[in-house]
């Protein structure tokens, strides 16, 4: 980038450049900066939901965070969910954008399908799922009993660890065609004669998966992975609906448990450092994802 | 042999993948249009006997849906005009001007993009109270740019970065001012990023459900997200059929999005997510 503004002309667009982004400043002040900030001021206070009636107790809600065991369960929770729906998000997303990126009949009709779990609504996908699970009714419960693979309803959201495994499924189901689309856009500006070297030097199809392919695709899995750890870190409404943190909170995340501390056990106060302390958490993964993307030039 | 073999079973394993993802939207489907008595039989038809829109009917009759469907399209409309307006401006200035601080600025709205919405619904909610607005479906339009706005800025910015500079310079050499460069020569060639990144605001807004859940408490101001799940929650026997139908009629938007603008959506996902 070159100097800053010197000559009238210059100085008059800048002028017309802060004008253009004045609105997206005033209103990034008002729902975004001002809301962090009270959050952080927030959580320095106890506070009663109903009556908003508030006293000043200083670090003492992160202190009773630290020491209740709800923190670190929860913390391992949220890590376990991130991680098992990550991998197979990953897994599945490759594989299926490698299936894609073939000749196949209906190519566009499969790439709809595809996509479509990843713009319906949570809600939707919840209601869906639900439907599937049924345990009495449920057409999932009916297909592996009359494959033979149990003989009694599988209790899926209601039992441990159950609900997790489910969770973390209907997760990697949701959100995977985001790995889908990335992957075979990345797939489609890979070099032909890369494979045609790879098959020359006698590399089979696995080998050159993974000598081509895999190298090929590095940059964009980073980053792909770092923005859906992002996400599903901080995922609310999958899990609240499917299993509203359940059973006996082994399914309770960290974006749960604010929820639940400020509206139903109406502690804001609490609930505000409970967030805090997610947002610490998460802002290691977001420093690494902006420094990630700084490097590229995208910033 | 193997030449010929070889496509049959990658298309027979590609499709069976595929169709086992699909599975259950098409059971969504299917279940809409099956009469009560049909849905507990055991084992399940997997197509209906008899087809029925009674579910339909029922929903759109004797239900409070069409209320929540006009709420989600106001709020969703709205949200999304006012955020595209905004961010379209914010990125061409972004982009194109030159003025201290213009970094830090892009630094934020990445930071904000991946923001979590419960650090913030805590404060919001304090503040929507304060200033009287809860329940309104206006304190859902402000809570929404909370998050559509760094969204939308994020997608924007990557658009219009791609107009090329020399459009605009050679407007200006032909005596046109900066704005009506902008307006006569960058909006058409944005035209396209912009339907984009109204698509993904606008199914961002229909699908949110958080700040719905704690902002709104009353039927009048109620999108679908939560006004469905309340049909859930509320029912004592739950009707599964009308559910399902429910969940059909909410897909609707995004089932007429993927049969005629798919393009813009997979645009949208190659220049706002990945760009690496």
């Amino acid at each position: 980038m070159t100097t800053l503004t010197q000559t009238p002309l210059e100085r008059r667009y800048a002028r017309l450049g802060l004008l253009l982004i004045a609105p997206t400043v005033l209103i990034f002040c008002a729902v975004i900066i001002y809301p962090l900030v009270s959050a952080l001021y927030l959580s320095l206070f106890k506070v009663f939901t109903p009556t908003l009636e508030s006293s000043w107790v200083g670090l003492a809600n992160y202190r009773e965070l630290l020491a209740s065991g709800m923190f670190w369960s929860a913390l391992v929770n949220t890590l376990v969910w991130t991680a098992g729906t990550l991998t197979l998000q990953i897994v599945l997303g490759i594989g299926m954008a490698l299936v894609l990126h073939q000749n196949i009949w209906f190519r566009s009709l499969a790439r709809s399908l595809i996509l479509f779990p990843y713009f319906i609504s949570t809600v939707v996908a919840v209601l869906v799922w639900k439907w599937v699970f049924n345990d009495l009714y449920g057409i999932l419960n009916h297909l592996l009993m009359q494959a033979g693979i149990t003989n009694m309803p599988v209790d899926y959201l209601g039992s441990m660890p159950n609900a997790m495994i489910s969770v973390i499924l209907v997760g990697a189901w949701k959100y995977f065609p985001f790995v889908v689309i990335a992957v075979l856009a990345r797939l489609q500006t890979i070099p032909e004669p890369l494979y045609e070297a790879a098959r020359i030097d006698g590399a089979g199809p696995i080998a050159r998966f993974f000598d081509v392919t895999l190298p090929q695709l590095r940059d964009v899995l980073v980053v792909i992975i770092m923005l859906r750890a992002i996400w599903d870190f901080k995922e609310f409404d999958l899990i609240w609906l499917l299993t509203g943190g359940g059973p006996s909170s082994s399914t309770e995340t960290l974006p749960i448990v604010v929820y639940r501390q400020a509206f139903a056990l109406n502690q804001m106060g609490m609930a505000a450092a409970w967030a805090v302390s997610m947002m610490a958490i998460l802002l290691v993964f977001m420093i690494v994802y902006i420094r990630k993307t700084r490097d590229k030039g995208a910033v | 042999m193997r030449k010929f073999l070889g496509p049959i079973v990658l298309n027979v394993f590609a499709w069976t993948t595929i169709l086992a993802v699909a599975f259950p939207l098409f059971w969504m489907l299917v279940t809409s249009v099956k009469p009560q008595s049909e849905l507990f039989r055991r084992p399940p038809t997997m197509m209906p006997e008899v087809w029925t829109f009674e579910h339909y009917w029922h929903l759109l009759t004797q239900t409070n849906f069409l209320v929540y469907f006009r709420n989600s399209v106001m709020l969703s409309t709205v949200t999304t005009l006012l955020v595209v307006t905004v961010a379209t401006l914010g990125a061409y200035s972004l982009v194109r001007f030159r003025y201290r601080g213009r970094e830090s600025l892009a630094f934020m709205v990445l930071f904000t993009y991946l923001l979590p919405s419960v650090v913030l619904i805590i404060p919001l909610y304090l503040m929507l109270v304060s200033l009287g607005l809860s329940n309104t479906l206006f304190s859902l339009v402000i809570a929404y740019t909370t998050f559509a706005l760094p969204y939308a800025l994020w997608l924007m910015r990557s658009f219009m970065a791609g107009v090329p500079d020399d459009l605009e310079y050679a407007a200006m050499v032909d005596g046109a001012s900066r704005m009506g460069a902008f307006v006569d020569v960058i909006l058409p060639q944005l035209l396209p990023g912009i339907i984009s990144t109204a698509l993904f605001t606008f199914i961002l807004s229909w699908n949110e459900y958080l700040y719905a859940l704690v902002l709104v408490n009353s039927d009048d101001a109620r999108p679908l997200t939560t006004g469905v799940m309340n049909m859930l929650i509320s029912s004592f026997n739950i009707e599964w059929s009308l559910l399902m139908a429910a969940s059909v009629m909410m897909s609707v938007p995004l089932i007429i999005v993927f049969a005629f603008l798919q393009s813009y959506l997979t645009r949208g996902f190659g220049a706002g997510a990945v760009k690496g």
